[in-house]
């Protein structure tokens, strides 16, 4: 793919880069997503969810399906990627549009949204291409990506996302403890088969520190962690993959 | 005198009848009782045994619902990086 047809932009706070697609049609995508779910905006759904007393609430279908997918996240990867960011994800019902939630339990969807919205985004892109918010990545077809420490990769199918400290400080926090992490990586690359997967697998692997490479191999995610020190390890799938040519490129 | 041994007998025949249910009554209720005790899987005495279920059926369920993506070796100059977000 040409790098001249990379447009990029800003959108969620964060570097965007489009290829492959419309980029306003991209922009309208995210823009959607940060109206409903962005935590700085009084007037957003997720605000006004956050905001009223009442135990019971009706929600928008893209708010019901965030969530949805968040508490499906935190079981899968047991309360570590939680939406709660306090332990109490079980107590978050969800019954169609219906929420219920313990009186004043605060959520908090930035775990998966912005990966979901990288992945609505993609699916607007008319051939070939990718759409990248703030680094993490989804594909359709072939697409060389920098990695953290002048390295790269080939992500042939799904997503690239990494996780860490390196650019936001301690931002990822070990719901175990309700403090931020204080993980023995300072980033962690994970490819999943959509950005929402790799995302919630390199959030996973760096909060689960030195466990994080073989948790990312038991489910057959590649993973690239880099040490606080600067010292890169790749889990068993990333060394395979990284290493051996796909058979359809 | 007649009519005598007849209320009698009918008498007896009563008894026999209500010592026969009281104590089909109490077999009914012992067997219930011992039968909810071992076989109630609810119950604290109870034990829990395996299902039983096929490998290939507790492989699919312990299955992860996140899946890894396609990677390879870089071939070409990266137009885009991933970093921390």
């Amino acid at each position: 793919m040409s790098p001249a047809a990379v447009h990029r932009f800003r959108a969620m706070g964060c570097d965007v880069a489009v290829a492959g697609g419309n980029p306003e049609e991209v922009a309208a995508v995210l823009e959607r997503w940060e109206s409903a779910f962005s935590l700085f905006r009084p007037e957003s759904e997720l605000s006004r969810v956050n905001r009223s007393r009442a135990r019971v609430l009706a929600v928008s279908p893209l708010f019901s399906r965030a969530l949805e997918v968040a508490l499906d996240m935190a079981a899968e990867t047991d309360g570590l990627v939680d939406p709660t960011l306090c332990g109490r994800w079980r107590e978050v019902v969800l019954s169609g549009s219906l929420l219920s939630r313990p009186q004043g339990l605060p959520l908090d969807l930035n775990g998966v949204v912005k990966s979901l919205a990288v992945d609505h985004a993609s699916a607007t892109l008319d051939g070939p291409g990718f759409v990248s918010v703030g680094g993490d990545l989804a594909v359709r077809g072939p697409v060389d990506v920098a990695l953290p420490g002048s390295d790269a990769i080939r992500v042939v199918a799904g997503g690239l996302a990494t996780s860490g400290t390196a650019s936001r400080g301690q931002h990822l926090v070990d719901p175990a403890t309700g403090r931020p992490s204080e993980s023995c990586w300072e980033q962690v690359t994970a490819s999943g088969a959509t950005c929402l997967y790799a995302d919630v697998a390199a959030k996973t692997g760096f909060l689960l520190g030195e466990r994080g490479p073989e948790w990312l191999d038991a489910r057959g995610i590649p993973g690239r962690f880099v040490g606080v020190g600067g010292d890169v390890v790749e889990n068993d799938a990333w060394r395979g993959a990284a290493r051996t040519a796909a058979a359809c490129t | 005198m007649a009519n005598n041994s007849r209320i009698e007998k009918a008498r007896q025949r009563a008894r026999a009848a209500k010592v026969g249910l009281g104590a089909l009554t109490a077999l009914v209720f012992g067997v219930a009782f011992v039968g909810a005790k071992t076989h109630a899987p609810g119950h604290a005495k109870g034990k829990a045994t395996p299902l039983g279920a096929p490998a290939s059926f507790e492989r699919a369920v312990k299955k992860s619902v996140l899946q890894g993506g396609q990677i390879a070796p870089p071939a070409q100059p990266p137009p885009v990086s991933s970093a921390t977000s």
